[in-house]
């Protein structure tokens, strides 16, 4: 009786151990093929873990271009209105976070973090063109920029407010941008531009009070 | 119209296409091979310090280092804040002889720091050193194989006709004269003047130093160097003993010896013969006397003019200006006023099509957080039924590093 019971311990001790190699092989494979749609289906929260803990990889990258470039390039066209700028604007914020994922420490949201860079690039960017511009003023010349460029929805009131978006001061005309255009929260925008909540929401409104102005006196 | 009711969409849509065309362009740029992506590594550049072979206590140096702009004679500090640092380990530092010296203040590196032996052994070499060989420092290093006259002895006057020199060391020295004894073909011994007795000497040039185990060597002179000679051109005064001095030195001692012309060369202009007197006519008489003579011209011009005609009265008076003063109330109304700020861009446009346009009550909180709740419910009330407009807007951006990321 004991030896029979001894036997088949044994024998179940080992069944159970093949079972649990076989199945982390199977996991392993299943990870290894199928690791870019495992990162797909992560939350942002949970890409940012991914990112902090197993460290930087060009799948991580490759996941994070595909998740923010058009939403970067859509926040750099509002903001330098003209495609070309936009595309290079884009092009160094993603060569940016390649260069600089490893010091990403997750204490802010991923994309926050890319919408900074993103910002950042789009301000050198305007000051390389014009180096001696004054945020604190609005650029209405601007606005002819966006007459004939690529990609131009074709919605005459949206063009009409991206042009009155021109009689905007800069900070108000990004704070605009990112809560309009973009749906970024208050706290988002918040970290993003180091500013208190209270600010930003009065920003905003003047800035749609603005707006709303001039695009019933263009009516 | 309500912007916030009504969403207006974004005014730029780009197709599919461009996005994945960016995308594989800027993969190729970073070098991530899409079809293996896992292979590649991000090449993060790491620049790393390089390996620190001495060490320098550099604490206090800093007050006193400063760099000082030969044109402007204006110094400026340098680096004060590495004070707060404290010990900074500076790796090797060359210098070469094109940079200018002034900028490199070695005074500043104290004594006791550059002689451990952990630290960089920096001597202090000038000019003057390099030119001539008589330094305390050199006697010092060859001290162990010196050895110095116990005798004393006067010397008058040192007359060096030839000495060996490489490398701040003299080997053999063929006729050393001394006032009261002479030494030819002094070899294989060791003299050592003392730099006490040097110091007596103000026409002592080179201290003699003879190693011991250095055989003759083919004697050279030294010939005068011109001052206006450089470090690099030095090498070229060493000649042999026999050799005659170049002609172009000559030329450039004969040039620098030359007695130097103070007197102030003639000049075209005539001395002047003297101080010539002063008028005694006050300056205030000569403005009164102007002023009188222009308001006898004007009596005289009028005197003289023929008289007007009635028709020409008449065109006169026509063409005086209106007594009549115009009213304030005829003025157009402006609306200048009721723009408010950040507005002026829109001016023509609301004078034009708004007239009726109205300043809103625009109103500044200044403490909106450490106001009670109830108020606040209150001023937001007002706000959402069109009342008014709470102005809170404050140091905004003024955090704001746009350079960091």
């Amino acid at each position: 009786m004991s030896l029979n019971f001894i036997y088949f311990a044994h024998w179940k001790s080992l069944w159970d151990n093949f079972k649990k190699s076989s199945m982390s092989v199977d996991t392993a494979i299943a990870k290894n093929m199928s690791e870019p749609k495992r990162l797909q289906n992560l939350s942002e929260d949970e890409l940012s873990v991914e990112l902090v803990s197993a460290g930087v990889s060009a799948l991580l990258f490759i996941e994070i271009l595909s998740r923010y470039q058009q939403q970067i390039y859509y926040h750099c066209r509002n903001l330098l209105l003209s495609h070309d700028d936009a595309d290079d604007a884009a092009q160094n914020t993603f060569i940016k976070v390649w260069q600089n994922l490893h010091q990403f420490k997750g204490e802010s949201r991923l994309r926050t973090w890319v919408y900074r860079i993103a910002t950042n690039e789009s301000i050198n960017l305007i000051r390389k063109r014009k180096p001696t511009i004054d945020f604190d003023e609005a650029q209405p010349e601007m606005a002819d920029m966006m007459s004939e460029d690529l990609y131009l929805s074709g919605d005459e009131i949206a063009l009409k407010l991206q042009k009155a978006l021109c009689y905007l001061p800069f900070k108000q005309k990004l704070v605009f941008t990112l809560r309009y255009f973009e749906d970024l929260t208050y706290e988002e925008i918040s970290v993003l531009t180091s500013t208190s909540e209270g600010a930003l929401k009065a920003s905003y409104h003047h800035a749609v009070k603005k707006l709303e102005i001039y695009l019933s006196v263009l009516r | 119209m309500d912007l916030e009711n009504e969403k207006i969409g974004p005014a730029y849509i780009a197709p599919d296409t461009y996005f994945k065309e960016s995308e594989s362009r800027l993969l190729h740029r970073l070098g991530i091979d899409v079809n293996s992506p896992e292979a590649t590594v991000p090449n993060i550049e790491v620049i790393k310090p390089e390996a620190v072979v001495m060490k320098v206590d550099t604490s206090g140096i800093q007050k006193r280092a400063r760099k000082q702009d030969p044109l402007t004679s204006k110094s400026v500090g340098v680096y004060k804040e590495l004070d707060a640092v404290g010990k900074v380990e500076i790796a090797p530092l060359t210098f070469t002889t094109n940079e200018n010296p002034e900028w490199v203040n070695f005074s500043a590196i104290s004594e006791e720091t550059s002689g451990l032996v952990e630290s960089l052994n920096i001597t202090k070499v000038t000019y003057g050193d390099l030119l001539n060989p008589l330094d305390e420092t050199m006697a010092l290093e060859s001290a162990e194989s010196e050895t110095s006259i116990s005798e004393p002895m006067v010397v008058e006057s040192v007359e060096l006709e030839s000495i060996e020199v490489e490398s701040a060391e003299i080997e053999t020295l063929e006729t050393f004269e001394v006032t009261g004894f002479a030494i030819e073909e002094v070899t294989a011994e060791e003299i050592l003047v003392e730099a006490e007795m040097l110091e007596t000497l103000e026409e002592a040039v080179v201290e003699p130093i003879i190693e011991q185990n250095l055989e003759s060597t083919e004697s050279i002179i030294i010939h005068e160097v011109p001052e206006s000679v450089g470090l690099d051109e030095l090498e070229s005064y060493i000649a042999p003993i026999n050799a005659t001095k170049a002609p172009v030195i000559e030329e450039v001692l004969a040039q620098e010896e030359q007695v130097i012309n103070l007197e102030a060369p003639p000049t075209a202009f005539a001395p002047i013969a003297g101080r010539q007197k002063e008028s005694a006519t006050p300056g205030w008489l000569g403005i009164a006397a102007s002023f009188a003579a222009i308001v006898a011209a004007y009596f005289i011009w009028n005197a003289i003019q023929p008289p007007k005609t009635e028709e020409a009265m008449a065109t006169e008076l026509q063409q005086d200006e209106p007594t009549l003063i115009e009213s304030p109330l005829d003025e157009p109304v402006l609306f200048k006023d009721t723009i408010p700020d950040g507005l002026q861009l829109v001016e023509p446009l609301i004078n034009g099509e708004m007239p009726n346009y109205k300043e809103p009550n625009v109103y500044t909180i200044i403490d909106a957080k450490e106001m009670p709740p109830r108020t606040k419910r209150a001023l937001q009330d007002l706000e959402d039924n069109g009342l008014t407009t709470f102005d809170m807007e404050d140091e905004m951006f003024e955090e704001l590093d746009f350079e960091s990321l």
